[in-house]
C-alpha cells in the first residue's frame, strides 16, 4: 500500500514503463535494482560475444559467469516473490480472523440483547405477582386476576426467548439436504401464494414471471422453499403501500436463478456485506431477530449455490438464489 | 411403494372426506382431531407423512409440527390451513414442515405432495440407515 504522504505515482519520463510493469512503489523503491536488472543482461550477452571473437576460453569463462549471475537474481527474486506471497497470506488470514471475531462479537451482543428484554419483563412481573400475592397473604383483597394477568406475560415471554433460542439452533444445526426432483415454477408459485394476500393488506403487487418451461431442478424442497419464503417476506417488510414485488425464475444450463425483486427501501452501502451475519438487523429492537438471511445464506451454502444481492438505497433490491443445476457433491 | 399417513385436524367431515379419496389411490390413512391424540397415534405406529390443520383447539398445528419435529423426525410434515398467513407459513416452514398447503386444496396436488413428501422420508431413512 502506498504511504498516506507520498504523492501517488508520479514516475519520472523514462521509468514510465518500469512503472507500469512493476507497479509504482517498487519502481520508487528499487529503481537502481530495476535499471541494473534492464541493463546488464544486453551488456553481458555484448561482452560474451565480444570475447567470443578475442579467446573461447574467455568467452566460455564469461558465459559461465553470467549463468551463475542469472541464477543468482533469479533465486534472490524467488525468495522475495514467496515472502511477499506469505505476507500477503498471513494478512488474509489475520482479516479473516477478525471478520469471525466481529461476527462473533455481534452475534453475541445479539443473542444477549434479544434475551434480555424478555428477561426484564419476566423479572418485573414475578415481582407484581410477588407483590400482589402478598398482599392477598396479609388480608387483602382475593382477586388474583392480575397475578394470572403476570403469569401469562411470563410464558409468553419465556415463549419469547424459546423462539430465538429454537432460531438459533436451526441456524447452527447443519440439515443435510435431501436431493429430489423440484418443480421450482410450482414451487415459487406456491410460496407467493402464500404471500399473496399479505401483500393485498398492504396493496402490494405480487407478480411471478415463471417460465413454462423451466425445467426441474434436483434441490433440497422444503429447504429451498424456506429460502423463497424468507425472500418474498423481506421483500414485503422493505416496501411501502402500493409497491411492487417481482419473482422470477430462469435456468441456463448450468444452473437456476430465482430472484425476488422489490422497490421498497433498498440497502445502504455500508449495511451490505453485513446483511448475512446473525442478528444483523435495521428493524427496531423486537421486530426481527436478523436470523432470517444468516439461515437462507446458509441453506443455499448448504444446496451448493449462493444468494446475490444487488440494490442501491432507496432504489430496492434484487436478492437471486443460484443453484447448480448439476448439484456438486454435497459434503 | 406403500405410504401411510396421519391426517390431523378438528374437522371431521373433512377428515373423512379425504380419508376415502386418500384410501381410493392405495394410501393407508389414519386420523385424529387433536394434537396429543396424533401424538399417541405417532407412538404407536411410524407414518411417513403427517398432514396438519393449523388451527386446531388446544395444542394447535405449529405446536403439533414442533413436537412430531423433535420426537419423530424421519415423519414429513405437510400443514395444510383454511388461514393463510404468512407469518404461520414463515413459522411452519422454519420449523421444518415440508410444505405449507393452503385449502381448498386440489386433491391430485396435495397426493403429489404427500407422495413427494414419502419419497423424502424413504430417502432420509436410507440416509439414516447408511449412516448408522
Amino acid at each position: 500500500m502506498p504511504g498516506p504522504n507520498r504523492p501517488a505515482a508520479s514516475p519520472r519520463r523514462g521509468g514510465g514503463l518500469f512503472s507500469r510493469a512493476t507497479g509504482a512503489r517498487i519502481w520508487r523503491e528499487h529503481r537502481l535494482v530495476l535499471w541494473l536488472h534492464f541493463l546488464v543482461p544486453p551488456l553481458l550477452a555484448a561482452l560474451v560475444v565480444a570475447a567470443t571473437f578475442a579467446s573461447p576460453a574467455l568467452a566460455a569463462f564469461l558465459a559461465a559467469l553470467v549463468l551463475l549471475l542469472a541464477a543468482c537474481s533469479a533465486r534472490g527474486l524467488m525468495t522475495s516473490l514467496s515472502s511477499a506471497e506469505e505476507a500477503k497470506n498471513s494478512l488474509t488470514d489475520q482479516l479473516i480472523q477478525s471478520q469471525k471475531l466481529a461476527a462473533v462479537g455481534e452475534l453475541s451482543a445479539g443473542i444477549a440483547h434479544e434475551i434480555n428484554n424478555p428477561i426484564a419483563i419476566i423479572a418485573q412481573e414475578a415481582q407484581w405477582a410477588t407483590h400482589l400475592l402478598d398482599q392477598a397473604a396479609s388480608g387483602g383483597g382475593q382477586d388474583f386476576s392480575e397475578v394470572r394477568d403476570s403469569l401469562r406475560e411470563i410464558q409468553a415471554q419465556v415463549d419469547r426467548c424459546g423462539n430465538i433460542t429454537h432460531k438459533l439452533l436451526d441456524f447452527a444445526r447443519k440439515r443435510e439436504p435431501v436431493l429430489q426432483e423440484v418443480d421450482v415454477a410450482r414451487l415459487v408459485d406456491d410460496m407467493a401464494r402464500l404471500v399473496d394476500k399479505e401483500a393485498s393488506y398492504k396493496n402490494v403487487t405480487l407478480t411471478r414471471d415463471l417460465p413454462q418451461d423451466l425445467p426441474t431442478l434436483r434441490t433440497d424442497a422444503p429447504l429451498l422453499r424456506q429460502v423463497v419464503l424468507n425472500l418474498m417476506t423481506n421483500a414485503l417488510h422493505a416496501v411501502d403501500k402500493g409497491g411492487r414485488i417481482s419473482v422470477t425464475a430462469q435456468a441456463t444450463d448450468e444452473r437456476m436463478d430465482i430472484s425476488v425483486t422489490d422497490n421498497g427501501c433498498g440497502i445502504a452501502q455500508e449495511n451490505m456485506d453485513k446483511l448475512f451475519n446473525p442478528f444483523f438487523t435495521t428493524k427496531p429492537p423486537g421486530q426481527g431477530t436478523g436470523l432470517g438471511l444468516a439461515l437462507c445464506h446458509n441453506l443455499v451454502l448448504g444446496m451448493g449455490g449462493a444468494i446475490l444481492v444487488e440494490s442501491r438505497e432507496g432504489q430496492g433490491a434484487t436478492f437471486t438464489v443460484r443453484l447448480p443445476r448439476q448439484p456438486r457433491a454435497l459434503a | 411403494m406403500d405410504i401411510n399417513i396421519l391426517l390431523v385436524d378438528d374437522e371431521t367431515d373433512f377428515v373423512e372426506t379425504l380419508t376415502k379419496r386418500f384410501r381410493i389411490r392405495k394410501i393407508q390413512v389414519a386420523s385424529a382431531s387433536n394434537g396429543p391424540d396424533a401424538l399417541k397415534l405417532l407412538e404407536d405406529q411410524e407414518f411417513d407423512v403427517a398432514i396438519l390443520d393449523v388451527r386446531m383447539p388446544g395444542m394447535d398445528g405449529m405446536e403439533l409440527l414442533r413436537a412430531i419435529r423433535a420426537r419423530h423426525p424421519l415423519t414429513e410434515v405437510i400443514m395444510l390451513t383454511g388461514h393463510a398467513s404468512l407469518e404461520t407459513g414463515m413459522q411452519g416452514m422454519n420449523l421444518g414442515a415440508y410444505d405449507y398447503v393452503l385449502k381448498p386444496a386440489d386433491f391430485d396436488e396435495l397426493l403429489d405432495k404427500v407422495r413427494r413428501a414419502a419419497e423424502r422420508k424413504a430417502l432420509n431413512a436410507r440416509a439414516q440407515q447408511a449412516g448408522s
